[in-house]
């Protein structure tokens, strides 16, 4: 008994602690009159810092196992598990309003919501591929959930839609995997490493399957991603997604996908060049086509949609070039876009909470009214745009050095990617002209609604002292990054 | 010294910046005012400081400082320290910087009508970014603070300028994130093939030299060809010169002053910090073309500004034509050019200053700024057509007026100098000499035009000068007369760094 007890302090922690408060989140909805939903909303805080708190316990030094060896800890994951807990904490603060309308159901709300932290956490720990397929489809059904949770027709069919093509994708990851199964009867990571090192071996297999079986799975994470060929979902899901599940959907998700796609890459990328080339192309699509189609949007939504398609390009720009410098430059990429994302969406929120803001017109004038929240958007937008003195800036120069110091062949993609990066930069200072015109209409804000704001001035505050003290974080990253 | 501190230089006018949004500082607009105004002058006499206690005959940085949080320095671990120095050069520039806020600030109670909190705080912010640029003794602070200069201009030209200055900041913005990206990546590769050749990682500009033998010759042109697009949308050269004259006749007074006084000198002090010291091989290789580019600078917007309708249009193009000359200057490789291409530098913001000055007090007064609906101000107007009499004759290189001195070594140092095509820079120097005369064509046409001829009825009523504009005006005049009679006060500031920049040009 205590060794499962030391077993779970070691490794499972959060997840634990997570599944506590999901369980007590579902009591409490039996228990609890509608006229209590605000009780969901603490259980939810508490429980996300619990983990975040229980995570100081865990055994990273040397990594840890679990469930005889299907659940790994190591500081890579808790990395990325302290980022979608931070994410996730953000989050729930944000819903708040959304909650306040459709009350009777914030408990289920909620609970759908813990769920998906916890298997997106569940994902990043598993060691074998059939763990890491049932995690990551028990997140999109979570996702699926709360991107219905408004119940429009808008948001239904939308949601239908994205349903429907994303079971598609996971089936050619089933696919994928059972291509892999089939060449070497494992499904543990390390056993299909070991088996592909042996030398040899791949002259019996033809090599051409392996690229075949790895583009199939790696095909799920990047529609997930909503780089290039797979990004016609993203636009219009976030249009018909409420505004907190649009920002659930963009930090989470992204946060997870690239935890995983990394550790994928680590398994077989040794055996496959080509794939580099390709994954490097679509990257440079993704900047490019994304900050193409952000430059024409109205609506706030839709850019934030097209933001999260091209800040996953440039990170996977810097992934594919795999090297320890380049992953923990895209872990510090992945920790400043978190601040800058939800800072973002944050002011999005709160202005279209207070106002009821919903495309760039609405915000002319927006600084004659609210002068700190406009210069705090405007911080934020700098971060997610790239420029000088907030951590999206010193992301950005880390990741494309880590491009840079990895060979002449990715140089022509960095400068492509670098350029059309501008467009981007102009698709968010769009939004910050808006707000500076001159208007003799004035916009009404709801002085009451706060607890996004303070998110706002947080995260902007985050993304200027992220910048100042950035050598620890990188310190921080390069460390987890070598753990892997 | 211990109380000069290049970090409080920097990043005091950022604290300004930040203490003037406030909530808690009043919103009144003479309160913000004079608070800038006082801080602007404490700044200047500061920054007079670092120049009174420099040492000339020092060959190398000094005021060396580290930027620290809690003694942790900047991005330590990938090789980037935020570390400060200045030498010879920068030390003047920061002085000149500082020198021509606090002119804009005097200047611009008249023409900031609104927004007082934002505007006092961008240009703080401008300030700091400049004398960032100035001062960073790494490659990539550089590049922060290259950056960081941007988003200051762009609130400055589209808050308070014209109907059309919004699109033209942003057109400017936009054109140069595209040049700084190309300036990124060039920096980008440097730093990572100078830690693959020294195995040292590092981005400290002095450590980093591009070798000759080392690197392939086409590996070097293209990184030297990505600085050489970063900076010469800052100079401007011609063909990426559109953006200057565009953004200058749109903006506000006060910030034509600031473009020109600030803006400008950046780009070049990039050329010479980067392209000339750590490419040192490809510069000679490359010097002829600059020296072609600048004549042609020279010569070409001498002649759009005779043909400009408004004047200031007209006052940008004589800017960035004699901009040319600072090119030619740079580009001849020997002592005299050079020291004559930096002393060109420092005289033409100030000259350029001062026009821009006289041109924000015409429109003021006559809110036009058409060349054809002006004439004959000078009879309601002495004090300014004698003060601009002293500012235009220095434009076009007056003996005992500031830019003669530098006019003069530039083109000594073109005939004298030792480049390959010896007869090809022979005539650029002639035609050179032949562009002061179509300097002293426009600059001439452009104050017989404006103080000189008839007097048209509806200017009969408007007012000379006001204390405050003529203590600017004369002020500037001053040290156009001072730096015109002494000039050497200004060159043995840097002539021990020029002495070693071309020494590693080997010339």
């Amino acid at each position: 008994m205590s060794e499962i007890a030391n077993m779970i302090v070691n490794t499972y922690m959060p997840e634990f602690v997570l599944i506590i408060f999901i369980l007590i989140n579902i009591f409490a909805s039996l228990f609890f009159d509608t006229r209590f939903y605000k009780l969901s909303k603490w259980i939810s805080l508490l429980g996300i810092i619990g983990a975040i708190a229980s995570t100081v316990n865990l055994q990273i030094e040397p990594e840890a196992y679990a469930f005889s060896g299907a659940f790994l800890t190591n500081i890579y994951t808790v990395f990325f598990k302290i980022l979608i807990l931070i994410g996730g904490f953000f989050l729930v603060l944000l819903s708040r309003n959304m909650i306040r309308e459709k009350r009777d159901r914030a408990f289920e709300y909620f609970t759908v919501f813990l769920s998906g932290l916890l298997f997106a956490m569940c994902a990043l720990s598993t060691t074998d591929f059939v763990g890491l397929y049932v995690s990551l489809e028990a997140f999109g059904l979570c996702c699926y959930l709360l991107l219905s949770f408004t119940k429009s027709p808008d948001s239904t069919q939308l949601t239908f839609g994205y349903l429907v093509q994303s079971a598609v994708v996971s089936s050619l990851f089933l696919m994928g995997l059972s291509l892999i199964y089939g060449m070497c009867a494992q499904v543990s990571f390390d056993q299909i490493s070991l088996y592909f090192t042996n030398a040899g071996i791949l002259q019996t297999q033809p090599q051409i399957l392996l690229t075949f079986s790895l583009i199939l799975m790696i095909c799920t994470i990047l529609f997930k991603l909503g780089i290039a060929p797979f990004s016609s979902w993203l636009p219009d899901t976030f249009q018909g997604a409420a505004y907190p599940i649009g920002a659930y959907m963009s930090t989470i998700s992204v946060i997870t996908c690239f935890g995983i796609l990394a550790k994928l890459l680590m398994i077989f990328l040794n055996y496959t060049f080509t794939i580099r080339i390709v994954l490097i192309s679509l990257a440079v699509i993704t900047v490019l086509l994304g900050s193409l189609s952000a430059i024409r949007q109205e609506s706030l939504k839709r850019i934030m949609a097209y933001s999260m398609s091209v800040n996953s390009g440039i990170m996977l720009l810097g992934l594919c070039v795999f090297s320890v410098y380049s992953l923990s430059s895209v872990m510090f990429y992945l920790f400043c876009y978190v601040f800058a994302n939800i800072g973002v969406w944050s002011a999005i929120i709160f202005l279209f909470n207070s106002a009821k803001i919903e495309s760039i017109y609405d915000l002319r004038g927006l600084i004659y009214n609210n002068p700190y929240c406009v210069i705090a958007f405007t911080i934020v937008l700098i971060a997610m745009a790239g420029l000088a003195p907030t951590c999206g800036f010193v992301a950005k120069l880390y990741i494309f050095s880590a491009v840079a110091r990895s060979g002449f062949v990715f140089l022509p993609f960095l400068l492509i990617s670098m350029v059309s990066a501008v467009i981007m930069v102009y698709a968010y200072w769009r939004i910050i002209r808006e707000m500076f015109k001159r208007t003799h209409n004035d916009i009404i804000i709801d002085r009451q609604i706060v607890s996004s704001k303070y998110i706002l001035y947080a995260c902007s505050f985050a993304t200027v002292f992220i910048c100042i003290f950035a050598d620890k974080i990188i310190q921080i990253c390069q460390f987890a990054a070598y753990s892997m | 010294m211990s109380f000069l501190s290049l970090i409080w230089l920097i990043f005091a006018p950022v604290i300004a910046a930040v203490f003037i949004m406030l909530p808690k500082f009043p919103n009144h607009q003479v309160k913000i005012r004079r608070f800038s105004k006082w801080f602007a002058s404490f700044h200047f006499v500061y920054a007079l400081l670092f120049l009174a206690f420099f040492d000339s005959s020092l060959f190398g940085m000094s005021y060396e400082k580290e930027l620290t949080f809690f003694g942790m320095s900047w991005l330590k671990s990938i090789g980037i320290s935020a570390k400060f120095a200045v030498d010879g050069i920068t030390i003047l520039l920061i002085v000149l910087s500082t020198f021509i806020v606090l002119i804009t600030l005097f200047m611009s109670k008249i023409h900031i009508r609104t927004k007082h909190k934002l505007y006092y705080s961008m240009v703080f912010l401008l300030e700091s970014a400049v004398l960032g640029i100035f001062c960073a003794k790494d490659m990539f602070l550089f590049f922060v603070f290259w950056e960081l200069s941007l988003i200051p201009i762009y609130f400055l030209v589209s808050q308070w300028g014209n109907s059309e200055a919004r699109r033209s900041a942003m057109k400017f913005i936009l054109s140069s994130f595209v040049a700084n990206m190309f300036l990124f990546f060039g920096m980008l590769i440097l730093y990572y093939y100078n830690f693959a050749v020294s195995n040292v990682l590092t981005a400290n500009i002095e450590s980093l030299s591009m070798d000759a033998k080392i690197y392939p010759l086409w590996f070097q042109i293209m990184v030297f060809v990505n600085f050489l697009i970063g900076f010469v949308i800052r100079i401007p050269l011609a063909l990426f010169h559109s953006w200057y004259p565009d953004l200058q006749s749109k903006s506000s007074a006060p910030v034509n002053i600031l473009i020109s006084g600030l803006i400008l000198n950046t780009g070049i002090y990039g050329l010479i910090r980067f392209n000339m010291q750590i490419f040192p091989e490809l510069f000679k290789l490359f010097a002829p073309v600059l020296m072609i580019w600048g004549l042609v600078n020279i010569i070409y917007f001498g002649a759009l500004s005779l043909l400009q309708p408004g004047i200031k249009k007209m006052v940008s193009y004589a800017n960035i034509s004699t901009i040319g000359f600072v090119t030619v200057g740079l580009s001849c490789l020997n002592s005299t050019g050079f020291n004559g291409a930096v002393f060109c530098l420092i005289a033409s913001s100030i000259v350029f200053g001062a026009m821009f000055v006289i041109v924000s007090s015409i429109e003021f007064r006559t809110k036009t700024t058409y060349i054809t609906a002006l004439g004959g101000l000078g009879q309601v107007m002495p004090k300014c057509m004698y003060l601009s009499l002293i500012v235009c004759f220095s434009a076009i290189g007056i003996p005992f007026l500031i830019m003669f001195s530098p006019k003069l070594m530039i083109l000594t140092g073109a005939m004298l100098s030792n480049l390959d095509q010896q007869l090809m820079v022979k005539i650029a120097a002639f035609l050179g000499l032949a562009a002061i005369a179509v300097s002293a064509g426009y600059i001439m046409y452009f104050f017989y035009k404006v103080f000189c001829s008839v007097l048209l009825e509806q200017w009969k009523n408007i007012k000379d000068l006001s204390p405050q504009e003529t203590a600017v005006l004369s002020t500037m005049c001053l040290v156009i007369l001072y730096l015109g009679l002494y000039p050497m006060s200004i060159i043995s500031v840097y002539q021990s760094v020029s002495s070693i920049i071309l020494d590693i040009l080997q010339v």
